[in-house]
């Protein structure tokens, strides 16, 4: 027999379809806002200016005037950020889900929960004291550039890497422990052949977050290197463009229409930019999947 | 007998006052016991009254759950020597291989049908592909699911039947060449006509390895048991007579009174 649904129950319902119609609907409005604004700005020339494409592309040739060296910068400083964070994020969650026992998995892990809690800016003036410490000691001519921002961007989003990995190898059954170790295989084993694998979905979904952070992060760059026109990054230590900080600036200084509309565009071309990283970071992880499961990559 | 310490002959596993607690509370308390080689040998006792934890103190497989203690002396008689399980200098890992396990539900691990067999051999034998593949078609014909999964070794295993899973579990633990198999309750979650497989399974493998298997089912042990033991509350454990488990309703009747 069934009963007709309570009154809670029915606006609970409503109450869930509304916020999960709410998303979609947020993300296409935004979606359409920047496309309805942005679209119309671009073009080759957004990109490179009047140097020929192929020749920024392929012959580094400067380009002025276009968004493509602060892509080069964007991107630089995310693989950068990525290359700094990821390995110790990953190692130091399974660390905290493995091996850390007692009182120092408490401490670790209210440390963490700290560093996560930390405003960007804080961040930012961090690697900016930091330059300014290695000046006044060790090297006099240490200054602020791309490597110090990835630098600072790791920290930034290490307690996202370290809670989601954490969170995926605690959450796997323990099945899956007794049964490596009924197989013979030693703890480092199980973590590494068998849990890190199970746990690639879980962590993966860090790694998106953090390159979406990394990519967009505004603060920590603006102290620690990032300049309105640097061109291309040509070394670790030098100043370099980024995209988030060229939106910022045209947006916050922007003289005409046309400018502004540049803004939305180089806005859009960070979003397609994060997607095509997305886009990699997804096929590596399908790639990684496949070769654990089957043994094959292909 | 030479000295005091010598096992007998025929025995595989030999346990000296064996002590298991988890958390302060104690599972098996003072056992001695001694299994000999072939078998199967049955483990029957009331639930809670310590079988698994006695079939996981001979692989040490205990040490992977929160809290637990042993203390005591389990010997096994594997590559012909006797190993010390306990002693400091003992190779959990080669001990864990030696005795292998099947677990009570189907543990195949979240990868494809070749894989579940190939990744222990590549991790803990760092065996080449090809005798990997050579060890896994044996170990698959060994327990007769090759002909059920040799067009479709690279789906995932967990698409297989419960006791395709069961027989693959089986499998896995043989292709690391054990001499010893530890089975906790292997055909408990399965329905009759692959429990019976799972069955008819051990009565082929019992001339090849040391069969231990902790069981619910009288039936199961009055069909294939050599040996009966009966575990009472962690704390003494009998052998039946041969001729009270051979008769179904002597095996009842004795069970019914400890249990």
């Amino acid at each position: 027999m069934t009963r007709p649904p309570r009154l809670e129950e029915k606006v609970v319902r409503g109450f869930s379809w509304a916020a999960a119609l709410a998303v979609p609907a947020i993300v296409g409005i935004l979606l359409g806002f920047l496309l309805w604004r942005g679209v119309p700005g671009l073009s080759l020339s957004l990109f490179f200016g009047d140097t020929p494409p192929l020749d920024a592309m392929l012959r580094s040739a400067p380009v002025f005037d276009g968004l493509w060296p602060a892509c080069q910068g964007t991107l630089s400083l995310v693989i950068l950020a990525m290359g700094l964070a990821v390995p110790l994020g990953i190692a130091s969650g399974i660390y905290l889900a493995e091996y850390a026992t007692g009182r120092l998995r408490r401490v670790l892990s209210f440390c963490v929960d700290l560093l996560a809690g930390i405003p960007s800016i804080l961040m930012g003036l961090f690697g900016f004291a930091l330059i300014l410490l290695l000046r006044k000691t060790v090297a006099p001519v240490a200054n602020t550039g791309l490597l110090l921002s990835a630098l600072c961007l790791a920290l930034l989003v290490l307690p996202y890497l370290i809670s989601t990995t954490r969170l995926a190898v605690q959450g796997l059954p323990h099945a899956l422990r007794l049964t490596g170790a009924s197989l013979g295989f030693s703890h480092g084993q199980v973590v590494a052949r068998i849990l890190l694998p199970a746990a690639m979905h879980g962590i993966f979904c860090g790694v998106i977050l953090a390159i979406g952070r990394a990519a967009e992060d505004t603060a920590v760059i603006l102290l620690t290197g990032v300049v309105a026109n640097a061109g291309a990054p040509s070394s670790l230590t030098g100043k370099y463009e980024a995209l988030p900080f060229h939106i910022y600036y045209l947006a916050a200084e922007y003289q005409t229409p046309a400018q502004l509309t540049q803004a939305f565009a180089a806005a859009l071309v960070l979003l397609g930019l994060t997607g095509l990283m997305f886009a990699m970071a997804r096929c590596l992880h399908a790639r990684l999947d496949k070769k654990w499961k089957t043994g094959t990559s292909h | 007998m030479e000295n005091g310490n010598k096992p007998l002959n025929s025995s595989v596993i030999r346990i000296e006052d064996l002590c298991v607690s988890f958390g302060g509370v104690p599972v098996i308390r003072h056992l001695d016991l001694e299994i000999g080689r072939g078998g199967p040998t049955f483990l029957l006792g009331r639930s809670g009254s310590g079988k698994t934890t006695l079939l996981r103190a001979i692989n040490r497989l205990n040490e992977c759950f929160p809290g637990s203690e042993t203390r005591g002396r389990v010997a096994l008689h594997v590559g012909g020597a006797w190993i010390e399980a306990y002693a400091p200098g003992t190779s959990l890992e080669r001990l864990r291989r030696q005795a292998g396990m099947v677990f009570q539900s189907p543990n195949v691990l979240p990868l494809s049908i070749a894989r579940n067999l190939v990744l222990p051999l590549k991790t803990t034998l760092s065996l080449p592909d090809d005798e990997c593949e050579l060890r896994m078609e044996a170990a698959l014909r060994e327990v007769h699911l090759w002909d059920e999964v040799e067009d479709r070794l690279a789906v995932p295993a967990s698409t297989l039947s419960g006791g395709q899973q069961q027989r693959l579990c089986l499998a896995r633990a043989l292709a690391l060449r054990p001499e010893i198999l530890l089975l906790d309750e292997p055909t408990a979650s399965l329905d009759f006509k692959a429990a019976r497989q799972i069955e008819d399974l051990l009565a082929e493998l019992k001339s090849r390895y040391t069969l231990v298997v902790v069981s619910h089912s009288l039936s199961q042990a009055h069909r294939l048991a050599e040996r009966v033991l009966v575990l009472r509350d962690g704390g003494s454990i009998e052998a039946l007579p041969e001729n009270v488990f051979r008769d179904r309703d002597a095996l009842l009747a004795v069970m019914d009174e400890i249990v």
